[in-house]
């Protein structure tokens, strides 16, 4: 891999926002099947109940959704740059990235 | 912010340490994306103002709160409780370029993989070295 060349994200740094997300989903999720519940309850349920068990990825998956991010960020440096470059300036401005955002977040 | 009285202490550090976590995890997010955003730009000659960089990494931890939800709901979807590569390939289907190179891109970390054992059949250890270098002809 270019790894050592090319700055990516780290699989294990992106495994622990997808967790941060999907265990707020899944208190969230408890919370709606037992309103009655208390709140101390759900927290400590959230990883036990099977049924409700936080969303897991493999490491595989996490890879990929590194290069997914990578190629978003390095496709919108890359798109305001050519905005730049077609204006004569070699400095990338916010009005560039202004210019690539819709269509970039049409893509993504 | 107001907690309620009967809720224990515990609880009440657990959501204090929630909430530095998540943004103890968006601080080390955003720098990697800032280096990520700033080896492009010197890549292509450019010259890239902060403010930009930052705005850039914003975006990306925006879009990583969606891709966490799409890939939790294709993964669920499929009756799966763990995301697998095929579930971030389906959330770049709009785009068919993007998810032609992650295709691709699953590919070869699919090749990479020792333990999968259907792909060490059919490409014998010895030939992995080889194989990008020249062609095999098998003798007749």
């Amino acid at each position: 891999m270019d790894n050592n060349e090319a700055p990516t994200f780290e699989p294990d740094l992106i495994r622990a926002i997808f967790k941060h997300f999907w265990i707020k989903k899944a208190q969230e999720r408890e919370k709606n099947e037992f309103p009655n519940t208390e709140a101390v309850d759900s927290e400590v349920g959230a990883g036990t109940s099977k049924k409700n068990r936080p969303t897991s990825a493999n490491a595989n998956a996490l890879k990929l959704s590194c290069e997914l991010l990578r190629v978003f960020i390095t496709e919108a440096v890359q798109r305001a740059g050519t905005i730049a470059e077609a204006e004569g300036s070699t400095k990338i401005e916010p009005t560039h990235l202004e210019r690539i955002l819709p269509q970039l977040l049409l893509d993504f | 912010m107001e907690v309620d009285e009967d809720r224990s202490d515990f609880e009440k550090d657990e959501e204090e340490e929630d909430g530095s976590v998540s943004d103890l995890l968006r601080d080390r997010f955003r720098l990697s994306a800032i280096s990520i955003a700033e080896y492009e730009a010197k890549r292509n000659g450019m010259e890239i103002s902060q403010p930009i960089v930052a705005c850039i990494a914003d975006l990306a931890f925006k879009y990583i709160g969606q891709l966490a939800k799409d890939l939790e709901l294709f993964a669920h979807h499929a009756g799966r409780k763990s995301v697998t590569m095929a579930d971030v390939i389906v959330s770049a289907h709009r785009n068919e370029h993007l998810a032609a190179s992650l295709r691709s891109f699953s590919d070869e970390l699919k090749a990479k993989e020792p333990q999968s054992e259907r792909k060490r059949k059919k490409v014998p250890r010895k030939d992995d070295k080889a194989i990008d270098g020249i062609v095999l002809i098998p003798d007749l």
